[in-house]
């Protein structure tokens, strides 16, 4: 293998890895940017994504858990990989604006350290609750058999990577995209964006708030559930993943600079390509690496690679 | 203060010596806690393990009781931090496992003293603390939270690998060589004569001495006018910065005394299970402490040390099945909603509920 092919697989791997930091980081952006909510339960959502998704595309046989023990051992609708694209982030969306209704509303008022404490006891109560009932052994939860493979593009076709991983690319481009137009482009972007400047005022001009913040919520969440649905297939699933994606996904977002989509592209970017190149070259560093960059751009610019400097420290 | 001219006419030297002692005298009600905590801390074992009925009741034994105070000194420190200067971290895993690995390693290659281990390990979890609490403090709020979870991680991920051949790597740290105690007494003996009904072991012992040492340090900072500083920022940091207060570097240092009782736990930590596991480092051992602080309540000295006792015992008899057969695989899910109720209901946890009861029977407020 040349060079040539061997440094685009690496690149092409860690804009994959970067995606699922990305569809994570926009959402957990976009919510603390407006709704001034610190989610420590984003990865609990992505949780509920992988799972669903793999429910609606698979079959899974489970192998303990307390489904299994009443005699679930067959789960699984098996509709395949595109149905569950387009269901999970419905599934997903619904499950944000309720914990934005009945987590977020009646934390509004309490301290940044309570927010966080619930939403920790949250993702701790999902993890367990899917550990209780579909085990905590790792299920299957293989790439679809049309996208094993290299695509078959001419210049694509030389380089060993499964076109799962572009579709990842893919799907978050768009959806980020999507979610940048409806932010910066809409009226509905607009009170959004009005809301987080100075959300008194805004009230004050007879627009009510609480509409578009739960519905900033739910897309914020529907965008950790596409992230488990692509992110999925590319790992082990199990009750953890949620937990270990949770801590990356926040530095992307703490190096982008918070309430910035562009920063949180960037960032995932940044920490995609950085983390594919390491583990390329010298791999025991490759984690390291992410906490060593982030630690470098905070020294450097405290707000964000493209956050705004506050005026208050 | 009013005594100063009196011992200022015995002259420079007596003075001092009047001083030097007098900085250090129990005041307060701190000779009465002190009391109350030696006598908690010299019945608990035996109550928990060894005394007829309850101990059977309770399924307690010596080596949870041991596990319990050294928990109870992590939590207690980290409530210095969350309940009275109002800073969430959740990066103690850091000091904690960063404290546990250098005594370990200290253990091995330089003395396994007991008392020197604890001062190893410290020593490192307060350089740490300083050196990480200078990088997460520079965004204040919901950010101090995140980085302090960014920076213990990695922490984590360099003792996983790039550090392995020092850590062990995912097989832990297994070189611990703990020593006896002053080279005389070995910790997992037993105590003489009547202690040992009381005490069980040195080890137990040796624990409990520190985290009476512990308790009485942090009675002092929090009764001190240093102590007052940190309250005051929870409250209004704005007030405390208008004041003329360096509101940084005061909680720098709340900081660096979390990482200080951390340090001393964790070092404690692995004297007592002579092993290093790998997951002492990872974040879920921060979030651990933060929950046994908050059930056990923030904001007060002994509630984080309930807490911790609750977690642990929640965590190893509950979870180990009879009497409990079944919830046990239920264990950490009923604490998940225990904590997220008592965030939600209780927000001064086990300790401020009970306060709050003793009020209303007495009738008295606080």
């Amino acid at each position: 293998m040349s060079f040539h092919i061997e440094a685009i697989t690496v690149l092409l791997n860690g804009l994959q890895q970067g995606a699922i930091y990305i569809l994570l980081a926009v959402g957990l952006s976009i919510i603390l940017g407006t709704l001034k909510f610190v989610n420590f339960a984003h990865g609990a959502l992505y949780l509920i994504g992988t799972y669903a998704g793999l429910l609606i595309a698979l079959e899974v046989n489970l192998t303990s858990g307390q489904l299994q023990a009443w005699g679930f051992g067959q789960l699984g609708l098996g509709l395949g990989y595109i149905p569950a694209l387009l269901i999970v982030p419905f599934v997903v969306f619904v499950v944000g604006l309720a914990m934005e209704r009945w987590v977020v509303e009646p934390f509004k008022n309490r301290p940044d350290t309570d927010q966080i404490l619930v939403t920790f006891g949250l993702a701790i109560i999902v993890q367990e609750l899917f550990r209780a009932f579909f085990g905590s052994s790792s299920l299957p939860f293989s790439q679809p058999s049309w996208a094993q493979g290299p695509p078959q593009v001419p210049f694509l076709a030389a380089i060993p990577i499964s076109s799962w991983r572009y579709y990842v690319i893919g799907i978050t481009a768009v959806l980020v995209l999507i979610v940048y137009l409806l932010v910066e482009f809409t009226d509905f972007g607009l009170v959004v964006r009005a809301g987080t400047r100075d959300p008194e005022m805004v009230e004050l001009l007879g627009i009510r708030l609480s509409r578009p913040y739960i519905v900033v919520f739910g897309i914020g969440a529907a965008l950790a559930g596409v992230a488990g649905v692509v992110g999925g297939p590319l790992n082990p699933v199990n009750p953890t993943i949620g937990n270990e994606i949770l801590v990356p996904a926040f530095l992307t977002v703490v190096i982008g600079g918070v309430g910035s989509i562009a920063g949180a592209v960037l960032g995932g970017v940044l920490f995609g390509v950085t983390q594919a190149v390491l583990v390329a070259t010298y791999s025991a560093w490759a984690q390291v690496g992410l906490y060593a960059i982030a630690a470098i751009v905070l020294l450097v610019r405290p707000q964000g690679l493209l956050g705004e400097a506050e005026v208050a420290p | 203060m009013s005594d100063e001219p009196a011992a200022a006419a015995d002259g420079e030297t007596g003075s001092s010596f009047a001083d030097t002692v007098g900085i250090w005298m129990p005041r307060g009600d701190e000779l009465r806690v002190m009391t109350a905590t030696a006598v908690v801390l010299a019945v608990f074992p035996f109550v928990f393990s060894r005394m007829p009925v309850v101990s059977d009741l309770l399924q307690g034994y010596q080596s949870l009781a041991t596990l319990i105070l050294i928990w109870g000194i992590f939590a207690l420190g980290f409530d210095l931090l969350l309940g009275y200067t109002g800073l969430l971290s959740f990066g103690h895993a850091a000091f904690w496992g960063g404290a546990a690995y250098a005594a370990g390693v200290f253990s091995q290659h330089v003395s396994g003293s007991p008392i020197l281990m604890v001062l190893a390990g410290t020593v490192f979890a307060v350089l740490l603390a300083w050196f990480l609490g200078f990088l997460s403090l520079r965004r204040g709020g919901i950010y101090f939270a995140i980085l302090t979870l960014a920076f213990a991680q990695m922490m984590f991920y360099m003792s996983s690998s790039p550090l392995a051949f020092i850590t062990g790597g995912e097989n832990g740290f297994t070189g611990v060589e703990t020593a006896e105690l002053f080279g005389l007494f070995p910790l997992e003996s037993e105590l003489p004569l009547v202690l040992e009904t009381l005490l069980g072991t040195w080890l137990y012992a040796f624990v409990a001495v520190i985290a009476l040492l512990c308790v009485a340090l942090g009675y002092r900072i929090l009764h001190s006018p240093y102590g007052m500083v940190f309250r005051a920022i929870r409250e209004n940091e704005q007030r405390a910065e208008f004041v003329g207060l360096n509101v940084w570097r005061y909680r720098l240092m709340s900081f660096i005394i979390s990482g200080f009782f951390a340090g001393v736990a964790g070092s404690l930590f692995v004297i007592h299970g002579t092993y290093v596991p790998l997951s002492s480092l990872y974040w879920t051992t921060s979030g651990e402490v933060v929950i046994m602080t908050v059930l056990g309540g923030t904001g007060s000295l002994f509630g984080p040390v309930v807490g911790a006792g609750v977690y642990l015992y929640v965590e190893n008899i509950v979870s180990g099945g009879h009497p409990f057969e079944f919830v046990a695989p239920f264990w950490h899910l009923i604490l998940g909603l225990v904590f997220v109720v008592t965030i939600w209901v209780f927000p001064r946890g086990i300790w401020g509920f009970f306060r709050d009861v003793r009020d209303y029977v007495t009738g008295g407020e606080d």
